[in-house]
């Protein structure tokens, strides 16, 4: 099957009949973006202010393609993430307390503080913790795929990445099996035009990202991943097929972070014109607009979502930062399976 | 009874624990149709079907990593790579994923599973069909890195392996798979992970070993014994997390050890035994900690000659003990 480019025209008079999606839907949607957003610019901030360790890796601009797909999935779903999938990690409903744990690394951190900040998981909601090796979740969310074939489950999984994912071998070993037996996965790609500091350009030599999926025998499409109303519904239609056993679809989102890779990085291999560009291209902006245009947001709807939201972050944050880091001697936990402790030197 | 080889046990162990266990499954390159390339899974395919006994594509990458993400939603694989000198694009899901998967996330995602590795010299295999590299994944806390030596070992090993919670890189030394023979149990057995053999008592030196070089090693303890010499021969059979205390215990006793592996000198299985001896009972010693080990070269070379002067054997083994014997 052809990969190809879809664009939506605007509609002039948007209505909920012809988007096809439901008020509780698109209101859905337009929270999880909002809440998204601020809980990114949050931890932008509170780094700043020097509350946490490490770095932090911003999604702010490209959140539709995560929070997209993953509206409307089910618990069982699996989510393969990579490092800017915090949309995915509160769409998908990994409590707050744990998100920002997760950043703080403290004790009520699923991971106990173990890896990074941004490497979101929780096996309650399927979402896998990440490693930072790229198209690392590819491959391995491929194998739950894999998994759920051998099985026969109607679950689906979700793998994210960024374009510059996609040069690498294993990527395109995991999309070759996926394709041999039409295994139930979608694969996002968000094309944010820069893999750190390489521009797609210097990435592949094919425009679209999505033709890769000529070569593995299944559909490949590109999108404008800043529309959330149609990231979700081409998410949800390849989900769709994937749950009906007709195999993998590879959705590239063309989209734009508006930071550095992450806040060490002054991202200035790129020029102002391109970031004011896609600024304007707000995927949470659009949303808003296709709301108000609906008659579905207004104003005091839009505050009350935004307080309700800042309390929430507020109430994990404040949480986080009276929570203790683990003990040191954490570092000896979970190496293996409660039958092989580690052995431990005392100096 | 009939003797089983040591590649019969491992496609016992395989076909018990996929009978006993839906969950079990096997993926990699010519498994399927043919049986696997030294024929491990023979029959599985007819006997299990396309969703069990998967032949994988030419992809090292796949089949460690979707290993490990099949063992994440519930599944327990037994991936094989057909030599271990192609398990180098493996790595990067080996060591990034497969070990740290627990660890990296608090053990709410875990990955039971175990790669089967073909390995080892002395078959003429060449540069590419010889190599063993268990010292890569030696050092990597978080895997399980077994390497038996006998069928009994092997069935019994791979058994726990499956069954455990741990990721297993499993070698197999593809020159004991049709040398090694011995009646095994009729009924389900185990061999404990973690756990060495003594294979012979003695008192005057301890010699550890694993593999095809457990084997050697006892060539060499025969002869030995005829010169005078009583060796406690110990076959370590898992590599990590290895069997200190078993170790330990014989070398207080003797008072001497020599450590024989097959692979490489430099940063080996041995190095390690080696200083942690040195570190923790050196006033027990009466001679130095001393290895019998591969060549500090590329990989074991082609042409006989030169593949059996890699090679540690019962002489070059005998002449070490007797020096360590004499200091």
């Amino acid at each position: 099957m052809p990969a190809k480019t879809k664009s939506k025209t605007a509609v002039s008079k948007p209505t909920l009949k012809n988007i096809g999606l439901s008020e509780e839907t698109l209101m859905g949607l337009y929270t999880n973006l909002l809440k998204t957003r601020t809980l990114d610019e949050r931890f932008r901030k509170l780094f700043r202010q020097g509350r946490f360790a490490g770095t932090y890796f911003s999604a702010v601009g490209q959140e539709a393609t995560t929070v997209g797909p993953t509206y409307g999935t089910r618990e069982e779903d699996i989510i393969a993430p990579s490092h800017r999938e915090i949309g995915a990690a509160v769409t998908k409903g990994i409590p707050l307390v744990h998100i920002v744990a997760q950043v703080y690394a403290r004790i009520n951190s699923p991971d106990k503080g173990k890896t990074h900040p941004c490497h979101y998981g929780w096996r309650a909601k399927g979402v896998i913790s990440p490693s930072s090796t790229l198209a690392g979740q590819t491959i391995v969310g491929t194998g739950c795929a894999m998994g759920f074939w051998i099985q026969k489950k109607d679950n689906v999984v979700l793998a994210f990445f960024g374009e510059g994912a996609t040069s690498r071998g294993g990527w395109h070993e995991a999309l070759n099996f996926a394709g041999i037996h039409k295994l139930p996965i979608v694969y996002i790609c968000q094309n944010n035009l820069w893999a750190e500091s390489v521009p797609a350009t210097m990435q592949a030599g094919i425009k679209h990202f999505a033709d890769r999926a000529k070569a593995y025998g299944f559909p490949g499409v590109t999108i404008d991943g800043n529309d959330i109303v149609l990231v979700h519904q081409t998410a949800a239609e390849a989900i769709a097929r994937a749950r009906a056993g007709e195999g993998p679809t590879l959705i590239e989102c063309k989209t734009y972070r508006w930071y550095g890779h992450s806040e060490i990085d002054p991202a200035d291999y790129r020029t102002q014109d391109e970031i004011d560009e896609w600024r304007r291209k707000d995927p949470l902006d659009r949303a808003d607009r296709l709301l108000q245009d609906l008659g579905i947001l207004t104003t005091e709807k839009r505050e009350a979502i935004v307080v309700e939201v800042n309390q929430e972050i507020d109430a994990a944050i404040d949480a986080c930062e009276k929570e203790k880091y683990a003990e040191p001697e954490e570092a000896y936990i979970d190496v293996y399976s409660e039958q092989f402790p580690v052995r431990r030197d005392e100096y | 009874m009939k003797k089983t080889t040591f590649i019969e046990a491992i496609t016992q162990a395989m076909a018990e624990e996929m009978e006993r266990d839906e969950h079990v499954f096997l993926i990699g390159q010519d498994i399927g149709l043919y049986g696997g390339v030294f024929k491990a899974t023979k029959g599985l395919l007819d006997k299990f079907g396309p969703r069990r006994v998967i032949d994988a594509p030419i992809s090292e990458v796949y089949i460690a990593g979707g290993s490990v993400g099949a063992a994440m939603v519930g599944l327990r694989p037994v991936a094989e790579i057909q030599f271990a000198d192609f398990i180098t694009p493996s790595m990067d899901q080996i060591i990034q994923q497969m070990a740290k998967m627990r660890y990296r996330t608090g053990a709410q995602w875990t990955s039971p599973m175990t790669i089967r590795v073909c390995c080892g010299g002395d078959v003429g295999g060449g540069l590419y069909h010889s190599q063993i590299n268990e010292q890569w994944f030696f050092s990597q806390p978080g895997l399980i890195v077994l390497l038996p030596s006998t069928p009994y070992d092997a069935k019994g090993l791979l058994k726990s392996a499956i069954r455990g919670d741990d990721p297993v890189i499993f070698f197999e030394h593809k020159r004991l798979y049709r040398w090694i023979k011995e009646d095994l149990p009729e009924e389900d057995f185990t061999v404990p992970i973690g756990r060495a053999a003594i294979r012979t008592e003695g008192k005057d030196v301890t010699i550890v070993s694993y593999g095809l070089m457990a084997h050697r090693s006892r060539e060499a303890v025969d002869q030995l014994e005829k010169d005078g010499i009583s060796c406690e021969l110990i076959d370590m059979r898992t590599i990590l997390p290895w069997d200190r205390e078993t170790i330990f215990e014989s070398v207080k006793k003797t008072s001497r050890v020599v450590l024989v592996q097959e692979s490489s000198k430099t940063g080996g299985v041995m190095a390690e035994v080696g200083a942690a001896i040195a570190e923790e009972l050196f006033d027990y010693l009466d001679a130095p900690v001393t290895r019998v080990c591969g060549l500090d070269v590329p990989a074991i070379p082609f042409a006989p000659p030169m593949e059996h002067y890699f090679l540690p054997n019962a002489e070059k083994i005998g002449r070490v003990v007797k020096k360590v014997m004499a200091y």
